[in-house]
C-alpha cells in the first residue's frame, strides 16, 4: 500500500522524477568511482606484488627495489645468510642494467634484468621457454617491435654504448628464447631478461656478484614481518621490504589521489543527499492538503512518513543502479588516463572494481535517500490536519 | 654561460668527533631541508658520503675496504630550501648539493656529466643554435628547455588531464542538479504562474520575469562559487605545500577560470529557467490550478 502510493506520486510527476534519478546517477556514479579509487590502487598493488608470491623485497640500505643504481655486493654471502633461516623457502636474486643492441644505423636500448629462471618473479613466460641458457634472452613484445626481430632470432646485445665513440662494450650474441611480460614493466618499456650469471660476464667488473634486489618467499604459515626483523638485524647494508611497508610507502607517494577521492567522494553524496531531500520537500508541499486528508481519515503518522522515506529511498535506488553502471564506464575511462603514468607498472590499476567498493557506494546512497526522506516526512507527518485541509480548500 | 649537471644517487654517514677535528681541511656541500630535517643535520656537521654502502677508499687514496669506490668526509655547509618541481613532489627524495669533481670521484663517475645547460644572450634565436650544435655533435644531442620541460612534467600532464575529466563529470552533475532545482522552484510557483495568465499576462512576460529571476539567482550562485572556490584553492595550497614541503602552487585562481565558471553557471541558470518557464506557460492556467 505504502509502496504503491509513493509509486504513484513519482509517476505523477515523470519528468522531474526522471530528472532526480538522472542527478543521483551522475552523483552516484562519481560516488562508485571515488570509492574505487580509494580502496582499488591500494589493492592492485598488494596483488601485483603478491602475484608470484614473494612476500620480502630487499635492496639496498635506505632505498627501494631499483628507486636508485645501488647494488648490493655479495650475492652468494647474503644468499647463504638467509638460507640459514628455516622460515625462508625462496630467494630470487636480481640485477638489474641495460642492454644496447644495433638495429641498421640505430642503436635500440632498453633494461635488463639478470634473474635465475628457476626462482624468478619479474615476467609471465607468453611463448617459447626461460633463458635457460648461457646465450639466451627473453623480451617483451615492445623491445621485440623495436628490434624488428622474432623469437629464436640471434641479435647482438652489449650492455655498454659510448655515444662520442659509438662503440659497444660488453657485447655478446643471444638468441632470443621467449617473448615475455614483465609484471612490473611500464608501458612502453623496453624490457629484456637473462641468467644473472649471463649478465655478469657481460659487465665490467664492478658489476659482478652483485644484485639490485632480492626477492625471498617465507614458508606458510610463517610471520613475514618477523622474517624481515631478522633480516634487517642480519643483513645491515640491506633493507627488507614487507608488503605493507611497500604500500604503506606508496601509499605516501600518492596520498594525494586518496584525499581526492575522499573529498570528491563526500561532495558527490551530499549532491545526491541535497537532491532528494529537495525534490522530496517540494513533492510534499504540493500535496499538504493531500496528506492532511489522509491524515483526516485516520492513516496514522508512521504510515505517512514511511510513504514519503519510500519515495527519497525510491529516486536514492533507481539513481544508485544507474550509477552503477556509469561509474563503470567513467572509472574505465578515468583509469585510462591514469595508466599513463610514467614509470607505472602496466597492471596497477587505480580503479579496480571490487563487489565490496559496489556494496558501499549503494549503501551509502540508500542511507542518505533514508536520511533525504526523513525530514520532510516528518514535517509532513505533523502538519496541522484542520489548518492544512482549510488552506488547501481555500486555494 | 654553461652549467654542468651530475645526479648520482649517494648515502650519507655521520662521521666520529675525531674526524670531525679535521674540519677545517674538509670540503662543504649543501643538503635540503627535509634532509637535515629527517637525519637530524645542522649546518657544521661532518658526514662521510659514498655512492655504496661499504665505500671505504677515501680522496687521500688510503684504502680500508675492498670497494673501488671513493667516500669522502664533508662538511654540511649549507642547508637549502628546494625549488618548485613538478617532477619531484611526490617522491619524497632527499637532494644533496656537492660540487661536480667533488661527486664524479665519489659516485666513480670519472670525468663525465649528464647534461650541459647552456645559458644564450637574450637575442640570440636559440633553434640556430641548437642547430649548429647538432651539426656538430657527436654522441650527444641538444634540446631546447621547453622540449625538455614537457618531458620532465609527463606526470603532472596526466594529472591533468586526469583532473579536466573529474571537471567534466562535475559539470554535467551539476548541470543535471542545477535544471533539476530550477524545474521544482518554478513549478512549485505554478499557481501564481496561472493567476498571472489568468490576469492577462502575456506568456513571455511570464518567461522573461522567470528567466530575470533565474539569471539573478545563478549571479548570486556565482559570486557565492567563486569566494567558495578561491577560498578552497588557499586551502589546497597551504595543505599540499605542508605536506609536500615545496613553494610549488597546486591549485591557481585564474582570470580566465573565473570567467569561464561564471559563464558556465549563467549558460546552465538562464538555460534551466527558460526550459522550466516554457514548459509552465504551455500549460492552460486551469490546468495549473489543478481544475
Amino acid at each position: 500500500m505504502r509502496a504503491a502510493l509513493a509509486q504513484a506520486s513519482l509517476i505523477r510527476h515523470r519528468s522531474r522524477t526522471l530528472l532526480a534519478v538522472l542527478g543521483v546517477a551522475v552523483a552516484a556514479a562519481m560516488l562508485l568511482d571515488m570509492v574505487m579509487l580509494a580502496t582499488g590502487m591500494r589493492e592492485s598493488f598488494r596483488e601485483l606484488l603478491l602475484s608470484r608470491g614473494f612476500e620480502l623485497r630487499l635492496a639496498p640500505r635506505g632505498t627501494l627495489p631499483f628507486d636508485t643504481d645501488a647494488t648490493m655486493p655479495g650475492v652468494g654471502a647474503i644468499t647463504a645468510i638467509l638460507r640459514t633461516n628455516p622460515d625462508i623457502r625462496e630467494i630470487s636474486p636480481v640485477m638489474g642494467g641495460s642492454i644496447h643492441v644495433r638495429v641498421g644505423n640505430r642503436d635500440v636500448s632498453g633494461s635488463v634484468l639478470g634473474i635465475d629462471p628457476a626462482v624468478q618473479g619479474d615476467y609471465q613466460l607468453l611463448s617459447g621457454r626461460d633463458p635457460t641458457t648461457a646465450d639466451a634472452i627473453v623480451v617483451n613484445d615492445y623491445l621485440l617491435g623495436r628490434l624488428g626481430a622474432r623469437a629464436g632470432d640471434t641479435i647482438s646485445v652489449a650492455t655498454g654504448y659510448d655515444p662520442q665513440t659509438r662503440t659497444y662494450s660488453g657485447q655478446r650474441r643471444l638468441v632470443i628464447t621467449g617473448r615475455v611480460k614483465f609484471i612490473y614493466g611500464a608501458t612502453e618499456q623496453s624490457s629484456s631478461a637473462m641468467r644473472r650469471e649471463t649478465l655478469e660476464s657481460m659487465s665490467d667488473v664492478s658489476k659482478r656478484d652483485r644484485a639490485s634486489l632480492f626477492m625471498v618467499k617465507v614458508r606458510k604459515g610463517a610471520d613475514a614481518e618477523r622474517v624481515r626483523d631478522w633480516i634487517d638485524a642480519q643483513l645491515p647494508n640491506v633493507t627488507a621490504i614487507s608488503i605493507a611497508t611497500a604500500i604503506a610507502q606508496v601509499d605516501a607517494r600518492l596520498s594525494y589521489f586518496r584525499q581526492l577521492s575522499l573529498i570528491l567522494g563526500a561532495v558527490s553524496l551530499f549532491v545526491g543527499f541535497l537532491l532528494v531531500t529537495t525534490l522530496v520537500t517540494v513533492s510534499v508541499n504540493e500535496r499538504a492538503g493531500e496528506i492532511a486528508v489522509m491524515r483526516a481519515i485516520g492513516v496514522s503518522k508512521a504510515h505517512v512518513i514511511q510513504q514519503i522515506v519510500i519515495e527519497g529511498v525510491a529516486i536514492s535506488l533507481a539513481g544508485a543502479v544507474l550509477g552503477l553502471g556509469l561509474g563503470l564506464v567513467t572509472a574505465r575511462y578515468l583509469n585510462a588516463i591514469l595508466s599513463a603514468f610514467p614509470g607505472l607498472p602496466m597492471a596497477i590499476d587505480f580503479f579496480l572494481f571490487q563487489p565490496r567498493a559496489a556494496w558501499s557506494a549503494l549503501g551509502l546512497l540508500i542511507a542518505s535517500g533514508i536520511g533525504a526522506g526523513v525530514y520532510p516526512a516528518w514535517r509532513a507527518a505533523s502538519l496541522p490536519i484542520a489548518e492544512s485541509l482549510r488552506r488547501e480548500a481555500i486555494a | 654561460m654553461l652549467l654542468f649537471a651530475l645526479a648520482s644517487s649517494l648515502l650519507l654517514q655521520v662521521t666520529s668527533p675525531a674526524a670531525q677535528s679535521r674540519a677545517r681541511e674538509l670540503r662543504t656541500i649543501a643538503i635540503d631541508e627535509a634532509f637535515a630535517a629527517q637525519a637530524h643535520l645542522k649546518v657544521g656537521d661532518t658526514v662521510t658520503v659514498s655512492s655504496r654502502p661499504g665505500a671505504t677508499r677515501t680522496a687521500d687514496g688510503s684504502e680500508s675496504g675492498g670497494d673501488l669506490l671513493y667516500s669522502e668526509a664533508v662538511i654540511i655547509g649549507a642547508i637549502v630550501r628546494r625549488g618548485a618541481d613538478p617532477s619531484e613532489v611526490a617522491r619524497g627524495d632527499l637532494l644533496v648539493r656537492m660540487h661536480l669533481d667533488q661527486l664524479q670521484r665519489v659516485s666513480g663517475y670519472g670525468d663525465r656529466v649528464d647534461r650541459f645547460a647552456i645559458a644564450t644572450a637574450p637575442s640570440t634565436p636559440v633553434s640556430e643554435i641548437i642547430d649548429r650544435i647538432n651539426h656538430v655533435a657527436f654522441g650527444f644531442k641538444a634540446y631546447p628547455s621547453r622540449e625538455i620541460a614537457v618531458e620532465t612534467s609527463r606526470t603532472f600532464q596526466v594529472v591533468s588531464r586526469f583532473h579536466r575529466a573529474i571537471g567534466v563529470i562535475t559539470i554535467v552533475a551539476s548541470s543535471v542538479f542545477l535544471l533539476c532545482i530550477m524545474v521544482l522552484k518554478v513549478e512549485e510557483r505554478r499557481r501564481d504562474i496561472a493567476a498571472l495568465r489568468l490576469m492577462g499576462i502575456s506568456r513571455s512576460s511570464v518567461v522573461r520575469s522567470i528567466v530575470i529571476e533565474s539569471a539573478l539567482v545563478a549571479v548570486l550562485g556565482c559570486v557565492l562559487g567563486v569566494a567558495l572556490g578561491w577560498a578552497a584553492s588557499l586551502l589546497v595550497n597551504w595543505h599540499y605545500q605542508a605536506l609536500y614541503r615545496t613553494p610549488l602552487e597546486f591549485s591557481i585562481v585564474t582570470p580566465p577560470i573565473v570567467a569561464f565558471a561564471v559563464a558556465l553557471s549563467l549558460i546552465l541558470g538562464i538555460g534551466a529557467g527558460l526550459l522550466a518557464s516554457l514548459r509552465l506557460v504551455r500549460t492552460p492556467p486551469l490546468q495549473l490550478f489543478g481544475r
